[in-house]
C-alpha cells in the first residue's frame, strides 16, 4: 500500500498515484505478521506472505523476510489495477488455492488507506472457511483453534477447527516482531538468484488461473464516483501563550464563554 | 403500495437489547426510501427477540422480518450469515439497498454477505444519498450506462484527508456499512404501525462450524469513544502512566465524557488500546476534544480532526496540534489541567444560576 505519511505520489487533487507512491507494509499487517511468526515459533509452521501490487511491492515481502517470514509470493498483473475489495479478495483467494494447503490465514484488521476491513472476510467467504475478525488472542492445539475477538465493550471466545482465517486486532500483541529479525541472512539469500527464486515467487493472473474479468475494473462491483478534499479542519488555531498559565486559561475561558459553541452545556451541573 | 423491501437494515441486538446503530441505520434508510418512494425493511436476528420488532417499527421500519432461532442466541459469523442469506432468498428480488453497522458485527458479517452475493459493499460511510451516475468507462465498456436513483455511499478515505462517493450501480443490493453516531436516528414514534413476520431458516452443518464459548460484554464499563460527547485525551507528553489521573480528572467535569489516548501512550502501556484515538485506533468526532500532551502527528489527527471543538495543551509551541486545534494553550499540562478544570466547573455553575 502507499505510505500515507510520505508526500510522494500524492496528486495535487489529493488522489493517490499508487505507482509513484512510496510503498510500505500496511501497519495493521505488522500485527498479523507478528502473530504468524509467533505461531511459527510455537509450532514450527512455515510462514508465507502474499502481496498484491506492482512489481516494486516485492519490497514489502523483503520487509517480511527480514522479520522472519519463510516464503513470499507477489501477485502482480496490470489487469488487477483498480480492484475493489471484492475483486481483491477474488484474486487473493486464487493465490491461496494456487499455494495449496494451509492451516491459518492471517490478515491485518484493515489497511490504513482504504480502512474497509473487508478483504479478509471476503477471502474467507470465497474459501468457505470460518473466520475470526478482531482477533486478540489465539491458541492452537492439534486441529482446534481458539481465538478471542473484540466486541463492543468486551470480547468473545471462539473455537473452530482449522483451517481458519483471522484478522488480527492491533491490540493483540505489543509490536516487537523485530526480535525475530535476521536481516543479514535475508541480505545473503537475496544475493543468490536461485535461493531468491526459491523464496520469492512472482505470479500473474494466468499463473494462478484467475479469471481476469473478475479482477480490476471489470471485476469490481463498486466505483469511486467522485472524491473531494476535506477542508482543512480546525482552521487557524488561536493559541494562548504568555506570561502566566493563569492568564492563558482565563483568556481561553473568555473565548469559550463568548464563542457560542455551547461548552457550558456539556459541563456536569 | 411502495415496495417495503427496497431499503433494508440488518438490525443489531445484543442479548435482547437493540444497539444504538440500528436506530441510526433506520433513520438513514428512511431518508433514502423517501427519496426512492419505497419503504424500509428491517431484518431482526437472534433468539427470543421477536418482542424487539415493534420497537424497530417505532424507529421507522415499515416491515420487520424476524428469524428467531436458538442457533442465533450468540452472534457467530456463519449462523448470522445463513440467516441474512435466508431472508434475502425469501424475498426473492433483492432489496436495492442493504445497510449494516460499522461495528464488530457489521464489519464481520457484511463483507461475507457481499462476497456471497458478488455485490458491492462500501465500508464506514458517514453520509448517504440517492442520485444518478453516468459510467463512461473506456476500460470496461460493458459497464457503461446512465444509472438513475442509485445509492451514494459517502465515506472518508486515505487517512480521512479525502471524502469519496462510492457507487455500485450494476447490481442490487447495493450494500454499505455506517459508522456509529454519524447518521441521525428519528424520534421514536410509538403510533407507527408496520408489518412484522417471522420466517425460519435451515441451518446447515457448515453453518455451525464456529463455536462461541463465551461472550463478555459490559456496556457500562466500555470505553465508548465513538458515542461520547466529550473526549479528554492524553499523550506521550504526560510522561508517565499516572498522568492519566489528570486526564480522568479533567474528563470528570463533563457529561458523557471518556478518556482517550494517543498511540504512543498506548504503546507505552500507560493505558489500554480501547482508549486509542487515531489511524490505528478509533476515529472520533465528539463535541469537545481536549488533547493533553499530544503533539498531533497525522496518525492522531486523522482520528480526531473532525471533532467540533478541539482544545490542545502542549509545552511545545511548535507542536502540529497547535496549528489545527481551535484553541491551544502553550504550557505544562500539569499546571494547565487543574486550572482549566476549576474554571470549567465555575462556568458550569454560572450557567445554573
Amino acid at each position: 500500500m502507499p505510505d500515507t505519511s510520505s508526500k510522494a505520489g500524492v496528486n495535487p487533487d489529493g488522489t493517490i498515484d499508487r505507482a509513484r507512491a512510496k510503498r510500505m507494509l500496511n501497519p495493521f499487517d505488522r500485527y498479523a505478521l507478528q502473530k504468524a511468526l509467533e505461531i511459527k515459533r510455537d509450532s514450527g509452521a512455515e510462514v508465507t506472505c502474499v502481496a498484491m501490487g506492482p512489481p516494486p511491492a516485492v519490497e514489502v515481502l523483503i520487509e517480511a523476510f527480514e522479520h522472519g517470514a519463510d516464503y513470499g509470493i507477489l501477485l502482480t498483473d496490470k489487469r488487477l489495477a483498480a480492484s475493489d475489495t471484492l475483486a481483491t479478495a477474488y484474486a487473493l483467494h486464487k493465490v491461496v488455492h494456487y499455494l495449496g494447503d494451509f492451516d491459518v490465514i492471517l490478515t491485518g484488521l484493515q489497511t490504513t488507506d482504504g480502512d474497509t476491513a473487508q478483504v479478509g472476510p471476503q477471502i474467507a467467504e470465497r474459501l468457505n472457511i470460518p473466520q475470526i475478525t478482531y482477533c486478540e488472542h489465539l491458541s492452537i492445539s492439534g486441529r482446534i483453534f481458539k481465538g478471542q475477538r473484540i466486541v463492543e465493550g468486551g470480547n468473545q471466545e471462539i473455537e473452530v477447527h482449522l483451517p481458519v482465517l483471522i484478522t488480527v486486532a492491533n491490540s493483540a500483541t505489543p509490536l516487537d516482531y523485530k526480535r525475530f529479525a535476521d536481516v543479514a541472512a535475508v541480505k545473503e539469500f537475496l544475493r543468490h538468484p536461485e535461493e531468491r527464486d526459491k523464496r520469492i515467487r512472482t505470479v500473474s493472473l494466468d499463473t494462478i488461473g484467475a479469471n481476469p474479468n473478475r479482477t480490476g475494473l471489470l471485476g469490481s462491483p463498486t466505483v469511486v464516483g467522485k472524491t473531494w478534499k476535506i477542508g482543512d479542519v480546525g482552521g487557524s488555531c488561536i493559541v494562548f501563550k504568555g506570561e502566566s498559565i493563569e492568564r492563558e486559561v482565563d483568556e481561553l475561558m473568555e473565548r469559550l464563554r463568548t464563542d457560542g459553541r455551547g461548552v457550558e452545556e456539556l459541563i456536569n451541573a | 403500495m411502495p415496495n417495503p423491501h427496497n431499503v433494508a437494515v440488518v438490525a443489531e441486538q445484543f442479548h435482547g437489547s437493540l444497539q444504538q446503530i440500528t436506530s441510526e441505520l433506520i433513520g438513514a434508510a428512511r431518508f433514502l426510501s423517501e427519496k426512492l418512494g419505497t419503504g424500509v425493511s428491517c431484518f431482526l436476528l437472534g433468539h427470543e427477540i421477536t418482542q424487539l420488532a415493534e420497537r424497530l417499527v417505532h424507529q421507522g421500519a415499515d416491515e420487520v422480518i424476524v428469524i428467531d432461532a436458538p442457533q442465533l442466541k450468540e452472534y457467530a459469523t456463519l449462523t448470522y450469515r445463513r440467516a441474512v442469506i435466508g431472508i434475502l432468498e425469501h424475498l426473492g428480488t433483492p432489496p436495492q439497498i442493504v445497510l449494516m453497522g460499522s461495528t464488530t458485527i457489521g464489519r464481520d458479517l457484511a463483507p461475507r454477505i457481499a462476497a456471497y452475493l458478488e455485490t458491492g459493499l462500501t465500508a464506514d460511510c458517514t453520509e448517504f444519498d440517492i442520485g444518478d451516475y453516468e459510467h463512461k468507462g473506456k476500460a470496461d465498456p460493458s459497464k457503461t450506462g446512465n444509472f438513475k436513483n442509485i445509492l451514494y455511499a459517502i465515506r472518508p478515505s486515505f487517512g480521512e484527508s479525502l471524502k469519496a462517493r462510492i457507487l455500485g450501480p450494476w447490481k442490487n443490493p447495493q450494500m454499505a456499512t455506517a459508522r456509529i453516531g454519524v447518521v441521525q436516528a428519528l424520534p421514536l414514534d410509538t403510533s407507527r404501525k408496520g408489518k412484522i413476520y417471522n420466517i425460519s431458516v435451515n441451518f446447515k452443518q457448515e453453518d455451525l462450524r464456529i463455536k462461541v464459548l463465551k461472550t463478555v460484554r459490559d456496556v457500562s464499563v466500555s470505553v465508548n469513544l465513538t458515542e461520547a460527547k466529550v473526549i479528554v485525551s492524553g499523550g506521550y507528553g504526560l510522561g508517565e502512566p499516572e498522568g492519566f489521573e489528570v486526564v480522568r480528572d479533567l474528563a470528570s467535569v463533563f457529561k458523557n465524557s471518556v478518556v482517550g489516548a494517543s498511540r504512543r501512550a498506548v504503546d507505552s502501556s500507560w493505558i489500554g488500546y480501547a482508549h486509542q484515538v487515531g489511524q490505528t485506533g478509533k476515529t472520533v468526532r465528539p463535541d469537545i476534544y481536549i488533547a493533553l500532551g499530544i503533539s498531533g502527528a497525522i496518525q492522531h489527527r486523522v482520528g480526531m480532526a473532525n471533532s467540533k471543538l478541539i482544545i490542545a495543551v502542549n509545552k511545545d509551541a511548535d507542536a502540529p496540534i497547535l496549528k489545527f486545534a481551535h484553541y491551544g494553550i502553550v504550557g505544562d499540562l500539569y499546571q494547565v489541567a487543574p486550572l482549566l478544570k476549576k474554571a470549567l466547573i465555575k462556568m458550569g455553575k454560572e450557567k445554573v444560576q
